[in-house]
């Protein structure tokens, strides 16, 4: 297993914005394909394809399309999650900035499957270019009869696709926070099943939605074209197909690179032309919001859902971030808290409460003034904020910060004793000099 | 909740900007949104359009007015739409320099770079991160994932994005923008307006 393109296959052919170019390479085929099938049937290709989301989650996408598809009376909705906002990840920008015919492929076919007729594409309000391709696509896709009424002669298939700019704010790809967001609100999340209802029962104005990220409906129109048993030959037993991977951070050549699921780790390193600056030091995986892992933890490590979590971290969005001896995992991990503190909705205590006193313990360390209690004191909060807070952005501050103290100890020991950083003065990212009063009101 | 005292998000640094002397909507800007509208079942989901059309109109900030436009035009309290306003970290609510420099010191590019980048430009403008230079010309941020970190650091301004910047390079990056005549915050909001409206022209409906 190794490098595998497929949704990035056609990133460099030039011009491949354009319909046409994107038609020459096989676009829109599996819209046409799944337009002589029955909707149940495309959702049949899907569950074969076992195909999960790639937002994070990796829940099967095939269980959510067939939830919307069995309502037979209302409207439904069509959403694409294209916040994108987990730091280290940046698949989906290149998705939509290069790809977006792709997506908007897929969004149609979802569109299909599930018996819908309108569909927002929610993309963050700094992706301005990302988002000016994604208007591109639809305008062609609207010309050329993809979009609209009685798609390709099909006079029972209508759908109407938007775009929907976000204004910054990192929860808003929270599903429930975006669909607050989607409906005019404060981007906050909604109660959850089973204490609220699914999504694909009433999400967005109440009427059954299906919700996946950029990534996951990019994989459709593949899919369709070629059918879901072939997808799933590739990837390991229960992580099937490719999984676009952003390495950044401290190797030679950062970027996207799109894999078989179950690649061993180190190879994506060495697709990336390996460590930078120093030795390994650690790599996060899967965005900010998974553990970090340890230079000797990563060997042995494959790249799919199950193999990352048995290595007791997560695959997660696929932000890979890569660190090198220079880094003091302490202020790292105090900017890690400073952007949860900063991202909490407030909606519920302890995360909003608990992640401004991470981050104002960990300040605390790297000023100089921690104290030895310091620590238990960290992983107390952490143990308040996981499994209490109201959505999962609390948990994905907590465990950070968690696998952080259990991986790396002894540099909280010795920042707390020496008050300085073990590294050195030459650490990265350097020792804060002032606190930003801007970024965080502590009120 | 129609309540004129209320000050909390007036400008704190003063004059309240020319363009809208009777605090509406430009026609077009109505236009804009009568479109917008019908992408939606109900008005309230324009919302977040409606105020980066306001943010637009309104020369980059929302204004008292600007608030209290959008929610006469989308029929629902002033409060209300405050309330989802501030909690969006891209309205502003106090005028911005001229270009706005969002520097990106999350993980990737803090440990890349960023924080020398932030210094070098607070020395170069003579500013801290959150001002503005006296002259109205610069105004220097600190932000979040900016989900490009392949480039790291990068840095934001408005609808244009710099990558690979270094404390080294970062005055390359001001020369070109001071040779260039945008002003941020309104030509960012005027480009995510653009992105909402399907191409051609907004189609007006008569109330
Ligand atoms: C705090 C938070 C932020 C999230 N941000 C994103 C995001 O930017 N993009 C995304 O696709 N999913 C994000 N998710 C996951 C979504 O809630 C949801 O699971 C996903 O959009 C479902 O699509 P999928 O099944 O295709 O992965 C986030 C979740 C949380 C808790
Ligand atoms: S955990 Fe609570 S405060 Fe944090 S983002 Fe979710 S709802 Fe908001
Ligand atoms: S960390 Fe700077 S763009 Fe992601």
């Amino acid at each position: 297993m190794a490098e595998l393109k497929l949704l990035l296959k056609y990133r460099d052919v030039p011009g491949i914005e354009n319909i046409d170019v994107w038609e020459s390479c096989g676009g829109y085929e599996g819209l046409k394909k799944a337009l002589t099938m029955e909707r149940s049937a495309v959702i049949d290709e899907m569950k074969i394809s076992a195909v999960r989301g790639r937002g994070g989650a990796g829940f099967p996408a095939w269980i959510k399309w067939s939830g919307v598809l069995k309502h037979t009376d209302a409207p439904h909705y069509l959403i694409c999650n294209g916040d994108e906002g987990e730091p280290g990840t940046f698949k989906d920008r290149e998705l939509m900035l290069k790809l977006a015919h792709q997506l908007v492929e897929g969004m149609i076919i979802a569109a299909y499957a599930t018996n819908t007729d309108k569909g927002y594409v929610y993309i963050r309000g700094e992706f301005v270019e990302p988002a000016k391709s994604v208007r591109k696509a639809i305008d062609q896709a609207y010309a050329k009869g993809y979009l609209g009424r009685g798609i390709l002669g099909r006079e029972d298939f209508n759908f109407d696709l938007y775009i929907h700019m976000g204004a910054g704010s990192y929860e808003c790809g929270e599903e429930t926070a975006l669909m607050s967001s989607l409906m005019g609100e404060r981007g906050q999340p909604r109660l959850k099943f089973p204490h609220g209802a699914l999504p694909v029962d009433a999400g967005v104005w109440d009427s059954p939605t299906l919700i996946n990220n950029v990534e996951t409906y990019s994989c459709a129109p593949h899919i369709l074209r070629n059918g879901g048993a072939w997808y799933a030959s590739m990837g390991t037993e229960r992580s099937k197909g490719t999984k676009i991977i952003s390495v950044s951070g401290h190797v030679k050549k950062p970027g996207n690179y799109e894999i078989e699921l179950g690649t061993p780790l180190m190879e994506v390193l060495d697709l990336a032309g390996g460590v930078i600056g120093g030795k390994l030091k650690a790599i996060i995986p899967g965005g900010s919001s998974v553990p970090i892992l340890p230079a000797e933890k990563c060997v042995g490590v494959n790249m799919d859902y199950e193999s990352c979590q048995a290595a007791g971290t997560m695959l997660g969005s696929g932000g890979f971030m890569v660190f090198n001896e220079k880094t003091d995992i302490v202020i790292l991990m105090r900017r890690t808290a400073e952007f949860y503190a900063h991202e909490s909705c407030g909606k519920c205590t302890p995360c909003r409460e608990g992640t401004r006193w991470m981050f104002k313990i960990l300040d605390r360390i790297v000023s100089g003034s921690g104290q030895p209690s310091d620590i238990d004191l960290l992983l107390n909060v952490c143990d308040q904020i996981d499994g209490r807070s109201y959505c999962p952005l609390g948990d994905a501050a907590a465990w950070p910060i968690r696998a952080g103290i259990k991986n790396f100890r002894e540099e909280f020991e010795y920042w707390i004793t020496h008050k300085k950083s073990p590294i050195g003065g030459d650490c990265v990212p350097p020792v804060p000099y002032r606190i930003n009063p801007a970024l965080i009101p502590l009120s | 909740m129609d309540n004129e005292n209320s000050n909390s998000i007036t400008p704190e640094t003063g004059e309240r900007t020319s363009c809208k002397s009777e605090g509406r909507f430009s026609p077009n800007a109505i236009a804009e949104l009568d479109e917008i509208i019908t992408h939606y079942p109900n008005k309230k989901a324009a919302m977040l359009p409606a105020l980066w059309i306001a943010q637009r109109e309104y020369g980059g900030y929302l204004t008292r007015e600007a608030i209290r436009e959008v929610a006469r035009l989308l029929g629902r309290p002033k409060a209300e739409v405050e309330g989802v306003a501030t909690f969006y970290s891209m309205y502003n609510f106090k005028p911005k320099g001229k270009h706005h420099l969002e520097v990106c010191t999350c993980l990737t590019c803090g440990c890349v770079g960023a924080y020398g980048v932030v210094h070098k430009l607070e020395e170069m403008l003579g500013i801290h991160l959150g001002e503005t230079t006296s002259d109205g010309e610069f105004t220097l941020s600190e932000v979040e994932c900016l989900d490009w970190c392949e480039a790291g650091t990068v840095i934001q301004v408005g609808n244009k994005y710099f990558g690979h910047v270094t404390k080294d390079n970062v005055e390359m990056v001001l020369e070109q923008l001071r040779e260039s005549d945008d002003h941020t915050s309104p030509s960012l909001a005027d480009d995510i307006v653009k992105i909402l409206l399907p191409k051609g022209e907004p189609k007006s409906k008569v109330e």
